[in-house]
């Protein structure tokens, strides 16, 4: 093979790499909000900020008590995934019967407390979540992957599989189904929503804590980073289809390597916009989003 | 997402006008200076830093009596988010609602570009960190900037890597803004002069955290160092280590000023002997700038910084040159005063030409066993 082509083979291949890993984070925090979305109704515009402290929480517990990685890793998901409980209780369950905007805001208000409360406990000074896979990285070939991409796209495929097979097989999964589809009709046949509505929020800010614990690592953590990860996470929802768990894991892919490629072919500075660009065509065409497969079906 | 926005602006400002009113409190003939610095964004850290410095400086002073026969020296801090609009607004409550002395800003040259209108022929207006030359070209009677311009620090350090860095090719990954295009644009001239090849530039934006695909591009065009131009810390530290982990093995070479010890803590073993300019080299034997790094590790758990030392610089000439013209608002004669001889000051000695842009050393620094060291 001709070795220019050789070379532009590689860097497109490298950047659909790229493009994987960064999407699999994506799709790690669009889980939970479409969760939230489907089965609460809430547009939680405090995702981002469950992100930012499972970040900290794992930065915290590694750097300072010493404890491995992983181990963090699953401590700081454990952690934020009660602290969602708690929030739950004080922010979303006291406003149930108000209108959706009111709850909209009270998560908007919920995500600005978080984020300057972070800043006053944490400080302005960026953090280094250290993990050993950071540094370290995977060659296949001419194309590199760090080994904490490589977890970041292992872990989010198992927690989607976990995720899709705990809906469908569980009792509380199915739970959770019944009170997406029909509040009342589920409260008729016995559930009590409020518990559904108790542990899928707790679910959701958990997965949002392990993106945060995993995609951390691959960059600089500041107070701020929940703007980032919300912002993310409602394109890729909205890409998907709202409260889709597998329109989350196609619309996080697409994303991120649409992202790298128009970031690679096209132009750097247009690497936001590509994720604007597909919200609005998305809108104007296919509204329920693009791997939605009726309006119904969540 | 708009919502959000005002909002965080609404309530950024509530709680700016919270501080700012508890400062006022304190002392009614105090001297008040404006410190205007990002204190949010993504470079907020930066922000922090460079208004320590200052206020470590103040208390330096204060505590040798103050200036003017016993005024205090008072800090009003504002956020301009490293946003030039914000940086406008801030100008205009420093200048307009809370009637300050003197103001102390322009830590990023798009923020000091715009701000530099606001207080034209009003206010003296301190420039700190910014590299822009139109900062001082297209200037104001009462407007100084301390920081070698990119221009003046380009020359310098294109220089050294001409001559001892033994390259033959470059690439640039650039922060696109008024500063990283200009950087760029020096470099292509300089280093093209001593024959170093330049292969290719990426731009970034302001908010980005992941470089990856900039980093896949650059690494793909084979040269033999890349040029990184990051003016925060946070970015900073994740382009250096995302450069050693895209697989690159060539040279790094990190922008004029913007090294400091938190950028070396956080970008770990990917800035080892990396080199630097800068004008303040940690390891210096000067006695004020003894004095300030003392009062800055009793006062603040940062490591002293260059960016706080530039708010440090501002601080000290501005006190001494009030004392000189006799008062705090007699903008005429501190101009002046300030133009018209050397300043000792923390960094060594320092001049302001006409327009007002200083003149002073700039020093080759290496990042040494996780030390930033001076290098020769």
């Amino acid at each position: 093979m001709d070795s220019d082509v050789f070379a532009q083979l590689v860097v497109f291949t490298q950047q659909v790499a790229n493009g994987l890993a960064n999407g699999m984070g994506y799709v790690l925090i669009a889980v939970g909000l479409t969760l939230v979305f489907g089965v609460l109704r809430i547009v939680n515009f405090a995702h981002g900020e469950f992100y930012m402290l499972g970040a900290y929480f794992t930065y915290y517990v590694t750097a300072l008590a010493g404890i491995d990685y992983l181990g963090a890793l699953v401590l700081a998901t454990l952690a934020v995934a009660a602290i969602g409980i708690v929030a739950n209780q004080f922010f979303f369950r006291p406003l149930r019967k108000e209108h959706e905007f009111t709850i909209l805001l009270s998560s908007l208000g919920l995500a600005l407390l978080m984020a300057n409360g972070a800043e006053y406990v944490f400080g302005a000074d960026p953090k280094y979540v250290p993990t050993r896979y950071a540094d370290e990285t995977l060659e296949i070939g001419p194309v590199v992957v760090t080994q904490q991409r490589v977890l970041v796209i292992a872990v989010a495929f198992a927690m989607i599989a976990a995720t899709y097979w705990f809906i469908r097989h569980t009792r509380m999964g199915k739970m959770m189904q019944a009170t997406a589809q029909n509040p009342e009709g589920a409260q008729l046949t016995g559930i009590n929503t409020g518990f559904v509505h108790a542990y899928t929020f707790a679910f959701a800010c958990g997965l949002a804590a392990l993106s945060g614990a995993l995609v951390g690592p691959t960059a600089m953590l500041t107070h701020t980073v929940g703007d980032w990860a919300v912002l993310k996470g409602f394109i890729v929802v909205v890409m998907g289809g709202l409260g889709s768990v597998t329109g989350a894991l196609f619309g996080g892919i697409l994303l991120g390597v649409a992202e790298s490629l128009g970031g690679g072919y096209v132009s750097l500075g247009f690497k936001d916009a590509i994720g604007y660009a597909i919200i609005i065509l998305v809108l104007l065409w296919r509204p329920q989003g693009l791997f939605s497969a009726g309006s119904g079906r969540r | 997402m708009i919502t959000r926005r005002t909002f965080g602006l609404s309530a950024g400002a509530l709680a700016l006008g919270a501080t700012a009113g508890k400062a006022l409190a304190q002392d009614k003939s105090a001297v008040r200076i404006a410190a205007i610095a990002p204190l949010s964004g993504a470079g907020a850290f930066d922000g922090q830093l460079a208004v320590e410095g200052m206020q470590a400086m103040a208390a330096v002073i204060n505590g040798k009596g103050g200036v003017l026969g016993g005024r205090k020296i008072e800090l009003v801090t504002y956020d301009d988010k490293g946003v030039p609009e914000e940086g406008v607004s801030a100008a205009k409550r420093a200048l307009e609602q809370d009637k300050v002395d003197l103001i102390v800003g322009g830590w990023f040259s798009a923020v000091a570009l715009a701000q530099k209108e606001v207080t034209r022929d009003k206010i003296i207006n301190v420039m700190t960190s910014s590299q822009h030359p139109k900062v001082t070209e297209e200037g104001h009677k009462y407007l100084f900037r301390l920081n070698a311009t990119s221009t003046m620090m380009s020359d310098r350090y294109a220089k050294f890597i001409c001559e001892k860095m033994k390259l033959k090719s470059v690439a640039f990954i650039t922060i696109n803004d008024d500063y990283g295009r200009l950087e760029v644009e020096n470099y292509r001239k300089l280093l093209g002069a001593c024959n170093i090849e330049v292969k290719g530039n990426e731009f970034y934006n302001r908010n980005d955290t992941d470089f990856t695909t900039a980093l896949t591009k650059l690494r793909s065009l084979n040269s033999d160092a890349i040029y990184v131009s990051a003016i925060n810390t946070s970015q900073g530290a994740t382009i250096y280590r995302q450069i050693r982990q895209s697989g690159y093995k060539g040279t790094i070479i990190a922008s004029a000023g913007n090294m400091n010890p938190k950028l070396v803590e956080l970008s770990g073993p990917a800035l080892e002997g990396v080199y630097c300019v800068s004008l303040f080299a940690p390891d210096t034997d000067n006695a004020s700038a003894k004095a300030w790094m003392a009062q800055y590790g009793k006062m603040f758990k940062n490591e002293p910084s260059f960016i706080g030392s530039l708010g440090a610089q501002a601080v000290e000439v501005l006190a001494g040159a009030m004392d000189k013209a006799g008062g705090a608002r007699e903008y005429d004669k501190i101009a002046a005063a300030m133009k018209g001889q050397p300043w000792k000051t923390l960094l060594g000695e320092i001049t302001f030409d006409g327009k007002g842009q200083a003149l002073q050393n700039i020093y080759l620094i290496q990042v040494k066993n996780k030390k930033i060291v001076s290098a020769s």
